[in-house]
């Protein structure tokens, strides 16, 4: 047991979900939102309801433009940003663009 | 319980049945770990992809993703958490 614990500490093992996001503090992220909405930026603290805190983030929003039925996207960087858990439908750490 | 032989007979299906899962839903998770998965969110959004490992949330740990809407390939992730409350479902592929 002692030996599972050490290696969970020093390593890169994957023994629950949560720690693909540990894994990724301090490293910049990609987080999809609910309600059309992304965000990337660099990930400083989380907890186990998925709240985050992130710097230098740009967020993307996606809108259906109703005239013209063109999908619009709408960018907003700030520089410190808290995530409520419960809006958050995926995270990753951003290998694609 | 008037014929233990007659009991263990009708066990017996139900034994066979339960290497699946053992009529254990997170049995059966932990199972498919390691495997490759499609994994349905209420939304409708799909992401196919090598089973790390789920939680008591069933926040699921994703390797070599794909996302699928509406069925076209949209994106293409090496690791991703998708938060439990968001999945519909979980099926082996």
């Amino acid at each position: 047991m002692a030996d599972v614990g050490a290696d969970q500490l020093d390593d890169t093992i994957v023994s629950e979900p949560l720690d693909l996001v540990r894994l990724s503090l301090n490293e910049r992220v990609f987080v999809k939102l609910k309600g059309d909405r992304e965000i990337r930026g660099r990930l400083h603290a989380y907890d186990s309801h998925c709240n985050l805190v992130l710097s230098d983030v740009e967020e993307t929003v996606y809108v259906m433009d109703d005239e013209d039925e063109d999908l619009k996207t709408i960018k907003k960087q700030s520089e410190m940003l808290f995530v409520r858990g419960d809006a958050v439908v995926l995270i990753s750490p951003p290998l694609q663009s | 319980m008037s014929n233990g032989t007659a009991d263990s007979q009708a066990f017996s299906p139900g034994e066979e049945t339960s290497e699946i899962a053992k009529n254990n839903p997170s049995a059966f998770l932990s199972q498919i770990t390691g495997a490759k998965v499609a994994v349905k969110l209420n939304s409708g959004v799909e992401y196919r992809g090598d089973l790390q490992c789920v939680d008591g949330y069933m926040n699921i740990a994703l390797e070599q993703t794909e996302e699928y809407v509406d069925g076209v390939l949209k994106n293409q992730y090496g690791d991703v958490f998708i938060r439990g409350n968001n999945v519909l479902y979980i099926s082996s592929i």
